[in-house]
């Protein structure tokens, strides 16, 4: 087993040859959200704000979780809680809490992603997790999507 | 708690992690074995195992005066993989991130460039 894994607790990090301010819109703001994440966002880029995200079709079994906006830190950080049912205010205990945090590194960005409250949300909202990221059907759905994305990006 | 959340909150302690890890190293162990090879009482040790044991990660059998416990190396996988997959679901949004930054920023240089 990795040891490297602390359960509980997930880590990544990666860097993006784009700026901080570039970077922290694309995890923050409802309308890229939606590029690489649910299939819809909708809720209000303000701490306290809560909303919600929607993967595939809600009535072909698909699933409506809220989104509660913690804290806005533009450029250097942005934290939000999801998995709480809709409607409901993420606070610890009902939910996961996400925290994206930038540093300026070379011309781009460091950006490290924790996710937390496994531990104390159990085991079955791993499994959600889990059954999310099967939603999605990685890249076979996100290709063509991202593509029609940078094309309407260069038109505009 | 649900079977789930037990097994869990007995897979996120670093004590019972460690023991797994020597458990799967050396092919199973009892209370006394593992305890020299960890910071803590052969009593503690015990304690853990009993944890361990109850949520099927590892299973006891009577080797003379002691358990010998061995790993469940099904259980433990089913419990690995369930995070594992989160974490890739995270590598994947992150690159999708990535991807999608920089095209914005390249888009908006192009622009710029075009504009000045």
């Amino acid at each position: 087993m990795d040891q490297a894994v602390e359960l509980g607790t997930l880590e990544r990090e990666i860097y993006v040859d784009a700026t901080p301010e570039t970077v922290f819109d694309v995890v923050s703001d409802p309308k890229h959200v939606r590029e690489w994440w649910p299939d819809e966002a909708s809720y209000d880029v303000t701490p306290g704000a809560t909303g919600q995200i929607v993967f595939g079709d809600p009535e072909a079994g698909g699933g409506v979780v809220a989104l509660t906006v913690l804290e806005v830190d533009r450029p250097r950080s942005f934290t939000f809680r999801w998995t709480q049912a809709p409607g409901e205010t993420g606070v610890e205990g009902n939910s996961l809490l996400v925290t994206f945090a930038l540093t300026p590194e070379g011309g781009g960005t460091r950006l490290r992603m924790t996710e937390t409250g496994f531990r104390e949300m159990g085991w079955e909202v791993a499994v959600l997790e889990q059954q999310y990221r099967e939603h999605e059907t990685g890249w076979d759905h996100f290709l063509p999507r991202l593509a029609t994305y940078a094309a309407s990006l260069d038109a505009s | 708690m649900t079977a789930d959340d037990d097994l869990w909150s007995a897979i996120g302690d670093p004590t019972r992690r460690a023991l797994l890890d020597i458990l799967l190293a050396d092919g199973g162990g009892t209370a006394t074995t593992l305890a020299a090879r960890v910071p803590v009482t052969r009593q503690a040790v015990a304690k853990h195992l009993t944890v361990l044991d109850r949520v099927g990660l590892v299973h006891g059998t009577a080797a003379g005066r002691e358990k010998r416990y061995r790993v469940d190396e099904a259980q433990l996988a089913r419990a690995a993989a369930q995070l594992e997959s989160v974490g890739s679901a995270w590598d994947a949004r992150l690159q999708r991130i990535k991807k999608l930054a920089e095209s914005i920023e390249k888009n908006t240089h192009t622009k710029e460039k075009d504009n000045g």
